[in-house]
C-alpha cells in the first residue's frame, strides 16, 4: 500500500474520500507501557490525517507515508495519549503512562456518553471482540453468561430469538423484553443487527441509568452502537465461518424390544391386547428424524475515516440449516454508517442505514414431541411408501395395518408420524427490514451541543403456508385409495358442500407490514469550573411504533408446484378464498427528559435523572403523562488522600443510586356488557304470553389500568488493584414492581362472571451481581485472563389484593396445570402434587387416601391437608423455573500468535418440569431410562411408576434445572503483516461442546411458552410453558471453523 | 463560514421550538377504547334487572339443584340408569358427596354470581342518570332486591355461614347476619315493590310483594321467629291477591303458570325462541324406551309410601309417574322405561327431550304459606287456630281434616302435610335439617347421615383453593 493515491469509494449513499500527499518518510518503533512492556493494538496516527496503524502483539509499528515534520499520536483505551514530533526521525519509541485519574473509555448511557470511570450504577459494557467471539445469528446470544445479572436464555432452533431478562422477570402480563436502542433509535428486533457490524453492546441493568427511557425501561435497557471507520487507513475485513451442528443432549429412547415389553405390562394391568414378541420394524425416531445442521456465515466490510469524513459498509450473509431436515433460516444485512464532518468539524452528520431481509422454512417443534412418542415399532414408511403410523393387528399382536378377515387392526397410540409431520409442513416466511436515521450534532459553543435525530423502520413479513391435505390424508392410513379419496370429493350426498377435509390442498399467505419513526432533539452542556464538573443534557423525543397491518387469505385445491401457488389460479372451485385483515392501531410516544452530571475533582459524583412520558394508549384515562425520576452518587476514594499513594489498590469507587420505571407494554381490561340474541342467560320471559325479554348483565369488573411502576435502588462498588491485574464490581439490587398486573381468576363467590385483570400485586427481585477479572503477564509471550461472574435473583410475589391471586398456569396440554400464581411464592411458581413413592399393593390403595382409579404401580401422592382425599387442596408449591443464580467463566490466553478461549456458564436454584415424559398417553414411547427404572411389581421399586401409570402433573416430574455449559473454546492462529495482508486470524471454535445437568430431557433451558396465533413459537411468559419440556428445540452442539482476514 | 453555521443553529432551534409545547402529540392518537359506553348501545337499567332473572334459567337449575335439594333426601333417588352418576348424583342419592362433588359447587357458584348480578344492577340502577320514571326506578330496585334475598337465603340454608358478597368475600357472616341482610333487602323489597295484581300484564312473572312477603315469611319460619312467621304468613294470605287452585293435579302445571296460587316461580318458554329452566324436564323425564328425558331425580319408594299411607291418591297421582301411565294429556308412557317413577311435577307436555323446555319452577306458592302460618301458629301454642291453614290445604285434595290440638301431634301432621304438599318442590332436605330429623330419617333408611356433619354442605373445594381462609364446615 505505498501508492500516493486518490480513493474513490462509491459507497451506498455518498461517500467520497480524498487523501493527498507530501514528501514522507517511513517510521518504525515500539510502543510499549512505561515498565517497558509492550503495548499491543496501540494506535499510532499522524496528526491532522488518516495516516495510522495499529502495533502488533509486541508493540511495534511501521508507519508509511509520514510528513518529515509532522507529528505522531500514540493512544491506547486506558493510557494517556501521547504525541511525539517527527523532526525527520525514521525510529520513533513510546511510552505509554496509564491515565490513572479517569479511564478514558466511553461508556454510552443513553442520549449521550459518560466516561467509564463517572459511572454511578450497574452499567455493563461488552466490547466487539467479546461477541464476535462466538459466531452467532444475533449479538445477545453470543454474550450469554458473561454479564453478571442479565440471564439470556438460549434457544438454538434456527432464526429464533433468546430471551432476555435482566435482573429477574419482574412482571406476570407485561412485556418482559429489554428495550433495546440501536445508536439512539428504537430498534425493532435484535435480530435485524449483524453482531459484526456491533462496537460496543451497553446494558442499563440499574434504574438510575435505565430510568431515562421511562416508560419502557423497566425491564432493563439494551444500547447497542455500531461500528464507524476509524482514523487510519482504509480497511478491509473479510470474515467468514462454517460450521457443523448436532443435538447435544440426545434422549436415549427404548427400542422396540423394551417398548414391546412395555406396551405388554401397561396392557396386562388394564386388560388390553399384547404385542408380539418379534416384530419387524425398530425404528430410532430421533435418527430418523434429525440430521446434522450446518450453519456459514460470510462478511464483508470496507470502512476508514478521513478529515471530512467516517465511513463504514458492511455486508453479511448468515444461512443455518437445522437439526431437522429443510428447516433453514437465512438472512442478508448490509450496513453504512457514515459521518459528515462539517465546518471544521463544529457540525457533524451521521447516516446510519441498515438493510435486512431473512428467508426461513420453519418446522414445527411438534415432530419432537411426537418422536418422543411414536412407538419404536411404527416404520417411518411402509412398503407400500406410504408413511408409517401406528396401525396393529390387536388379534395377532403383530405392528402394521395388515391382518386376515376378522383381525381387529386398532391403533397402539394417537401420535403421528414426525418424519412425515416435518415432510409436509410446508412454510416459507420472508422479512425485510430498512432501518435508517440521520442524526445531526452541531457545537454550539465549546461546552454546548445540540443533537437531533430522525430514525425510521419499515418492516415487512410475507408467510406462506402449504398444506398438502390430499397426501397428509392418504398416508394417515395406508388402506386409503385416490379412488375414495375422489369419491368424497364428488358430493356423495348431493348437498353441494365439500368438505375441506376432502380439499387438494389449503394455501394459506399472510402479509404484514409495520413502520415506526423517531424524532428527537436535545442539548448537551458540558464543561468544567475549576474542579467542579457539570454536565447536563436536555431534550425531548416524539414517537410512533406498534402500528401494524396484516392481510391474510386462504384458498384450497391451488396447484402442486410453488410457483404456481396463487389463489386466483386454483384447479377446482369447490372452496371459497377467505381473506381477513387486521390492523393494529400505533401508539404516539411524547416524551421530554432532562439529566445532570455533576463531579467534584473526580472524587464525588452525583447525578439526577427526569424522564417525562406520555403515552397515547391510555389517553382515556385523565393522567396518561408520567415523570420517572431517578438520582445517584459516586465516591471514588482512591482520589482521597488517604488511598492515594497506596500501591495495592488502584481504583475503588462506591456507587449508589434510586430510581423509577415504567412498563407501558401492558393488557388492557374492556368493558364488557354481556347480551344474547338467543337463549343466553342474560334473557328471560315475563307476561302470559311469556315473551322472551332481552337483557343484559356486567362481565367481569373492569378496574383502570395504567403502566406497570418499578422502582429500584442499587448500591455498589467498582475496584481495580494489583497494578489493576485484578479488578471487578461488585452490585447489589432490589427492585419492585409496585403495581403489577395480574389476571384475577374470579372467586366462585365474586360477582365477577369470568376473569378479569388489575393492578393488584407486587412483583420483587432482589440479589447481587458480582463480576472479577484477573488479567496478567507471563513472559514476553503469554498473557492471560480469567474473569467470573456470579449473581443472584430472589423472585417473589408481594402484597396481592386478597382473594385476587391463585391464577394457575402452565398448561400441558392434557387438562393438568402446573403453576400458580400465589402471594409469597416465586411468579407462577410449581405448584403440584406430591409424588410420594408407588403403590405397591391393591391393600395399600385402599387404606389410604388414593386419587380415583389408582392402582398397584401406579405413583401415591401425599394428602398434604389430610382429608382422606388427593385433590387440588393437597397440592403445594414447589420453587419455580427461574434460576436463583447465574454464574459465568470466561478464560483467554495467548502465546504468541496463538489465542485460546473457554466460556462456561451455568444456572442453578431452579426447577424444570419433564412434561415430555409426565404427558404419556397409553402406548407410546418412553425413553430408555424410564423403561429401566419401572416399577414391575410389588417390592420391586418405590421410585418410579410402572408400565402402568397416571398422568397427573406432579413433584416426580419436577427436576433441578441446573446446568453448567461450555459454550465456547476457541482456538485461534493469526498472522500480522504478511504480503497485504494486515492480519490474517483462523480458529476453531466448539460452541456447546459439553453440558453437565442431571436433567432427564433434552435442554433444561426451556423458554418457549407457546405459539402465537400465526403457529410461530413464543418465548418466555412465565404463565405458560416456559420451564416445561413439551415439545421445546433441543440444546444444540457445533463445531466452527472460521477465517478473519483484514487488509 | 460563521454566517453558516448561525443560519444552521437558526434552523435547529426553530425546529425544537415547533417540537415543544405540544403536548397534544400523544392526543393526535384516537384511541379506539371498545368499553360499554363507547359501543354505541344505550343500555337502560331494566335490561340489567332481566339479566337478574335470567340468571335463573342456567342448567344448575335443571340438574345440581335437584341433586342438592331433593335426590339427596328421603323423597327422590338418583334415577336414571346406574351407569349414569349424573357427575355426582349418587354421591348426594348415598350421602357420600365431598367438597369436591360438582352440583354443590355449582349452586355455591350460581348463586353468588346471580346475587353480583342483582348487586350491579341496582347499583347501576341508583346512579343512572338519564330521566327515569322514579317509581320504576324504585321498583327495578326491590325486584334486584328481592332476587338477591333469594338467593342468600338458599345459600344461608344450605353452607350455613356464608360471607356477604357485598361486604366481603373472604369473610363468613354468621348465618343471624346473613338472615339480617335477607330481612333487610325484603323490608326495603316490601316498600318497594307492588302487589301482583299491580303489575301490567306484560310484567306478570316479576317480583311483587306478596313475593317478598311471602319469602320474608319463609326466612322467619327457617329462624324460627313464629310470631313474625305468623304474622308475615297471615298478611300475605290477607292481601286478596292469592288463592289455592282448585285443582291439586294442575299446580305444576302449565295452564296455572303465574296463576292465583303462584307467588313466585321461574318463567320458561319453549316455543322457538326457546328459552327455558334449560333441560328441567327433561333431566327428569322417562328414561328409555319411548322416553323423553334423562330419568333423573325419580321419587322414591318411601314418598310414594308416604302418599299411600296418608290415602293421598290425588297428589300422588299429581307428583309421580308411573310406569305404563295414561298422563293427563294423553302421552302414555313405556312399560319399558328404565325407572319404576318419575316426577310428574318436572313434566311438561311440550318436553321431547329438547334443551329449553316451557317448564315454570314454581318457588313459592300460596300453599306453603297457608302451612307456614299453620306450623307458627302450632309452635306459638295457638294449635286451635293452626288447624284452619292446615286444613284448607288438606281440603283441596280431599283428605279429611286434622282434629288435634295436642301441639306435636299437630307439629308431626304439618310436617307431613308439607312433605306431600310440596314433594319434589325443592324443600324437603331442608325442612328435615330445620326439623331436626334429618339423621332420624336418614338413618331409618339405611343412609350415613353424620350428626355434626351433614347438616350443612361443605364448602366447595374450588372456593376453599382460591380463599383458604374460609375454612371448612364441620365435620367435612
Amino acid at each position: 500500500m505505498k501508492k500516493n493515491n486518490q480513493f474513490l469509494l462509491i459507497l451506498l449513499f455518498f461517500t467520497n474520500v480524498a487523501v493527498f500527499s507530501q514528501s514522507t518518510i517511513t517510521v518504525s518503533g515500539v510502543v510499549s507501557e512505561v515498565s517497558g512492556q509492550p503495548l499491543p493494538g496501540a494506535s499510532v496516527v499522524v496528526q491532522g490525517t488518516s495516516i495510522g496503524t495499529q502495533t502488533d502483539f509486541d508493540g511495534n509499528y511501521t508507519l508509511d507515508n509520514v510528513l518529515d515534520n509532522g507529528t505522531l499520536v500514540f493512544s491506547y483505551i486506558g493510557y494517556a495519549p501521547q504525541e511525539i514530533a517527527v523532526n525527520n526521525r525514521t525510529v520513533i519509541n513510546a511510552s505509554l503512562q496509564e491515565d490513572t485519574q479517569r479511564l478514558d473509555e466511553v461508556v454510552v448511557v443513553g442520549y449521550g456518553e459518560q466516561k467509564r470511570s463517572d459511572i454511578t450504577g450497574a452499567v455493563v459494557s461488552v466490547k466487539s471482540e467479546e461477541i464476535v467471539k462466538l459466531p452467532t445469528l444475533t449479538a445477545v446470544q453470543a454474550i450469554q453468561g458473561k454479564v453478571a445479572g442479565v440471564n439470556i436464555v438460549a434457544n438454538d432452533a434456527p432464526g429464533s430469538t433468546p430471551t432476555v431478562i435482566v435482573r429477574g422477570v419482574g412482571t406476570a402480563l407485561a412485556g418482559r423484553d429489554p428495550f433495546y436502542v440501536v445508536d439512539g433509535q428504537p430498534l425493532q428486533d435484535i435480530r435485524s443487527i449483524n453482531p459484526a457490524d456491533i462496537e460496543s453492546i451497553e446494558f442499563l441493568k440499574g434504574a438510575s441509568y435505565a430510568n431515562i427511557y421511562g416508560i419502557r425501561a423497566a425491564n432493563g435497557v439494551i444500547l447497542v452502537t455500531t461500528k464507524k471507520g476509524k482514523e487510519g487507513k482504509i480497511t478491509f475485513n473479510f470474515d467468514s465461518f462454517f460450521g457443523l451442528r448436532s443435538v447435544l443432549n440426545r434422549v436415549e429412547m427404548a427400542n422396540g424390544e423394551q417398548y414391546t415389553q412395555f406396551f405388554n405390562e401397561e396392557n396386562a394391568a388394564i386388560g388390553g391386547p399384547q404385542l408380539q414378541l418379534n416384530q419387524r420394524y425398530d425404528t430410532d425416531w430421533y435418527d430418523e428424524l434429525l440430521q446434522t445442521g450446518t450453519v456459514q456465515s460470510y462478511n464483508f466490510s470496507v470502512s476508514g475515516a478521513s478529515k471530512k469524513i467516517n465511513y463504514f459498509l458492511s455486508y453479511n450473509f448468515y444461512d443455518e440449516e437445522g437439526i431437522l431436515e429443510d428447516s433453514r433460516f437465512s438472512r442478508g444485512n448490509i450496513r453504512s454508517n457514515n459521518t459528515f464532518k462539517l465546518f471544521d468539524d463544529k457540525v457533524r452528520v451521521i447516516q446510519n442505514l441498515n438493510i435486512t431481509y431473512t428467508n426461513e422454512n420453519p418446522k414445527g417443534f411438534d415432530a419432537f414431541n411426537t418422536a418422543f412418542r411414536q412407538s419404536p415399532l411404527v416404520p417411518v414408511r411402509y412398503d407400500n411408501g406410504r408413511f408409517g403410523q401406528s396401525f396393529y393387528n390387536e388379534t395377532t399382536g403383530i405392528v402394521g395395518f395388515e391382518g386376515a378377515e376378522g383381525d381387529v387392526i386398532g391403533r397402539l397410540n394417537n401420535a403421528g408420524n414426525p418424519v412425515a409431520d416435518v415432510f409436509f409442513d410446508d412454510v416459507n416466511q420472508n422479512t425485510t427490514t430498512l432501518q435508517g436515521q440521520i442524526t445531526l450534532e452541531a457545537d454550539i459553543t465549546e461546552y454546548l451541543t445540540a443533537t437531533g435525530r430522525f430514525g425510521a423502520t419499515q418492516g415487512f413479513l410475507k408467510r406462506n403456508e402449504f398444506e398438502p391435505i390430499r397426501q397428509q390424508w392418504l398416508n394417515a392410513d395406508p388402506t386409503r385409495t385416490v379412488e375414495q379419496f375422489e369419491f368424497e370429493r364428488s358430493d356423495p350426498d348431493g348437498d353441494g358442500i365439500i368438505s375441506t377435509v376432502f380439499a387438494n390442498n389449503r394455501f394459506e399467505t399472510r402479509d404484514e407490514e409495520f413502520f415506526r419513526w423517531n424524532v428527537e432533539g436535545f442539548l448537551t452542556f458540558d464543561k468544567s469550573f475549576g474542579q467542579h464538573n457539570l454536565s447536563a443534557t436536555v431534550g425531548l423525543s416524539r414517537e410512533n411504533f406498534g402500528g401494524r397491518e396484516i392481510l391474510e387469505a386462504e384458498g384450497f385445491d391451488v396447484f402442486d408446484q410453488p410457483r404456481l401457488r396463487n389463489l386466483n389460479l386454483r384447479t377446482s372451485a369447490f372452496f371459497d378464498n377467505t381473506v381477513t385483515q387486521e390492523f393494529n392501531q400505533s401508539t404516539n410516544l411524547q416524551s421530554y427528559f432532562a439529566r445532570a452530571e455533576y463531579d467534584f475533582a473526580g472524587k464525588y459524583f452525583l447525578r439526577a435523572v427526569i424522564r417525562r412520558d406520555g403515552t397515547s394508549d391510555f389517553i382515556t384515562d385523565e393522567n396518561f403523562f408520567d415523570n420517572f425520576p431517578a438520582f445517584s452518587l459516586g465516591w471514588t476514594l482512591t482520589e482521597e488522600n488517604f488511598l492515594k499513594d497506596n500501591s495495592v489498590l488502584n481504583f475503588l469507587k462506591v456507587f449508589g443510586g434510586w430510581g423509577q420505571l415504567g412498563n407501558a407494554n401492558v393488557p388492557i381490561n374492556v368493558q364488557q356488557v354481556n347480551t344474547d340474541p338467543d337463549s343466553g342467560n342474560q334473557n328471560y320471559v315475563f307476561g302470559p304470553t311469556q315473551e322472551l325479554i332481552f337483557g343484559a348483565s356486567f362481565g367481569s369488573p373492569v378496574f383502570p389500568l395504567q403502566w406497570e411502576v418499578t422502582e429500584e435502588f442499587e448500591a455498589g462498588f467498582d475496584f481495580a488493584m494489583l497494578d489493576r491485574k485484578l479488578s471487578g464490581t461488585f452490585t447489589y439490587y432490589d427492585r419492585n414492581n409496585t403495581n403489577a398486573i395480574i389476571n384475577v381468576q374470579n372467586t366462585l363467590n365474586s360477582a365477577a362472571e369470568g376473569d378479569f385483570l388489575a393492578q393488584a400485586a407486587e412483583v420483587s427481585n432482589s440479589g447481587v451481581e458480582v463480576l472479577v477479572n484477573w488479567r496478567d503477564r507471563v513472559g514476553s509471550d503469554f498473557t492471560y485472563n480469567i474473569g467470573v461472574n456470579f449473581s443472584t435473583n430472589r423472585n417473589r410475589v408481594e402484597n396481592v389484593v386478597p382473594g385476587f391471586d391463585g391464577e394457575v398456569g402452565g398448561g400441558l396440554a392434557n387438562g393438568q396445570i402446573t403453576k400458580r400464581l400465589q402471594e409469597g411464592q416465586p411468579l407462577f411458581a410449581w405448584w403440584l402434587l406430591e409424588a410420594d413413592g408407588v403403590w405397591q399393593n391393591q391393600e395399600e390403595i385402599d387404606n389410604n387416601a388414593s386419587v380415583g382409579n389408582a392402582r398397584p404401580g401406579h405413583l401415591r401422592y401425599v394428602d398434604q391437608n389430610e382429608d382422606g382425599v388427593i385433590d387440588d387442596r393437597d397440592k403445594r408449591f414447589f420453587d419455580n423455573y427461574l434460576p436463583t443464580f447465574n454464574y459465568g467463566v470466561t478464560i483467554g490466553a495467548q502465546y504468541k500468535n496463538f489465542d485460546f478461549s473457554l466460556d462456561g456458564f451455568g444456572v442453578g436454584g431452579n426447577k424444570v418440569y419433564n412434561g415430555l415424559a409426565n404427558t404419556r398417553l397409553q402406548s407410546v414411547n418412553i425413553s430408555e431410562e424410564v423403561f429401566n427404572s419401572r416399577w414391575t411389581g410389588e417390592g420391586s421399586t418405590n421410585s418410579a411408576p410402572g408400565a402402568d401409570r397416571d398422568a397427573l402433573a406432579s413433584s416426580f416430574w419436577l427436576e433441578d434445572g441446573d446446568f453448567f455449559r461450555i459454550n465456547n473454546i476457541t482456538l485461534g492462529y493469526t498472522i500480522n503483516n504478511m504480503g497485504f495482508l494486515n492480519r490474517a486470524r483462523l480458529y476453531f471454535t466448539a460452541q456447546n461442546p459439553f453440558m453437565f445437568t442431571d436433567y432427564s430431557g433434552f435442554t433444561p433451558e426451556l423458554n418457549q411458552s407457546g405459539t402465537d396465533a400465526a403457529g410461530n413459537p413464543t418465548f418466555g411468559n412465565p404463565r405458560f410453558g416456559t420451564g416445561i419440556e413439551l415439545n421445546a428445540y433441543p440444546t444444540t452442539r457445533t463445531f466452527i471453523l472460521g477465517l478473519s482476514v483484514q487488509i | 463560514m460563521i454566517t453558516e453555521t448561525r443560519t444552521f443553529f437558526s434552523i435547529l432551534l426553530i425546529c425544537g421550538l415547533c417540537l415543544f409545547g405540544c403536548d397534544d402529540f400523544v392526543e393526535e392518537v384516537e384511541v379506539v377504547d371498545p368499553t360499554a359506553e363507547e359501543s354505541g348501545e344505550d343500555f337502560q337499567p331494566i335490561q340489567f334487572v332481566t339479566g337478574v332473572y335470567g340468571r335463573h334459567t342456567d342448567f344448575s337449575y335443571a340438574f345440581s339443584f335437584l341433586g342438592i335439594t331433593e335426590i339427596i333426601s328421603d323423597n327422590a333417588d338418583k334415577g336414571s340408569a346406574p351407569t349414569d352418576t349424573g357427575a355426582d348424583k349418587d354421591q348426594l342419592d348415598g350421602l357420600t358427596h365431598t367438597p369436591s362433588s360438582v352440583s354443590i359447587r355449582g349452586m355455591w357458584t350460581q348463586w353468588y354470581k346471580t346475587i353480583g348480578r342483582a348487586s350491579l344492577a341496582i347499583e347501576f340502577t341508583e346512579n343512572f342518570e338519564e330521566p327515569i320514571d322514579e317509581s320504576l326506578r324504585a321498583r327495578l330496585i326491590g325486584e334486584c332486591k328481592f332476587l338477591r334475598a333469594l338467593n342468600y337465603f338458599w345459600l344461608v340454608r344450605t353452607f350455613g355461614d356464608v360471607p356477604l358478597q357485598d361486604v366481603d368475600i373472604l369473610t363468613r357472616a354468621p348465618v343471624a347476619d346473613v338472615y339480617a341482610f335477607i330481612e333487610q333487602d325484603l323490608t326495603e323489597a316490601i316498600a318497594a315493590l307492588p302487589e301482583k295484581s299491580e303489575y301490567a300484564p306484560q310484567d306478570l312473572g316479576r317480583a311483587t310483594r306478596g313475593a317478598a312477603q311471602a319469602l320474608l315469611a319463609k326466612a322467619y319460619l327457617y329462624q324460627e321467629r313464629w310470631q313474625d312467621a305468623a304474622d308475615m304468613a297471615n298478611t300475605v294470605i290477607n292481601s286478596g291477591e292469592y288463592d289455592l287452585e282448585p285443582d291439586y293435579a294442575t299446580v305444576w302445571r302449565a295452564i296455572t303458570e303465574n296463576g292465583v296460587e303462584s307467588i313466585f316461580e321461574l318463567q320458561g318458554r319453549g316455543e322457538i325462541i326457546a328459552h327455558g329452566i334449560q333441560q328441567y324436564s327433561s333431566t327428569q323425564g322417562a328414561r328409555g324406551p319411548d322416553g323423553f328425558g334423562w330419568g333423573f331425580n325419580t321419587p322414591s319408594e318411601d314418598l310414594l309410601n308416604a302418599f299411600e299411607d296418608e290415602g293421598d291418591a290425588i297428589r300422588r297421582d299429581a307428583t309421580i309417574i308411573f310406569r305404563g301411565e295414561t298422563l293427563f294429556d294423553g302421552r302414555v308412557i313405556n312399560e319399558g322405561v328404565e325407572n319404576p317413577r318419575y316426577n310428574e311435577k318436572a313434566y311438561s307436555s311440550l318436553n321431547q327431550g329438547q334443551a329449553d323446555g316451557d317448564k315454570n319452577i314454581r318457588i313459592l306458592r300460596f300453599a306453603e304459606i297457608l302451612l307456614i302460618r299453620a306450623e307458627a301458629l302450632n309452635e306459638l301454642g295457638q294449635s286451635g287456630e293452626a288447624l284452619a291453614p292446615l286444613n284448607r290445604v288438606r281440603s283441596r285434595v280431599s283428605l279429611p281434616d286434622v282434629t288435634t290440638t295436642n301441639q306435636s301431634e299437630l307439629r308431626m301432621a304439618i310436617w307431613k302435610e308439607r312433605r306431600l304438599e310440596l314433594a319434589m318442590e325443592h324443600d324437603r332436605w331442608y325442612d328435615l335439617l330445620r326439623q331436626g330429623r334429618a339423621a332420624e330419617v336418614m338413618n331409618a333408611l339405611g343412609l350415613p347421615f353424620e350428626v355434626g356433619k351433614h347438616e350443612l354442605y361443605p364448602i366447595p373445594n374450588d372456593q376453599l383453593i382460591q380463599t383458604p381462609d374460609l375454612g371448612q364446615n364441620p365435620g367435612w
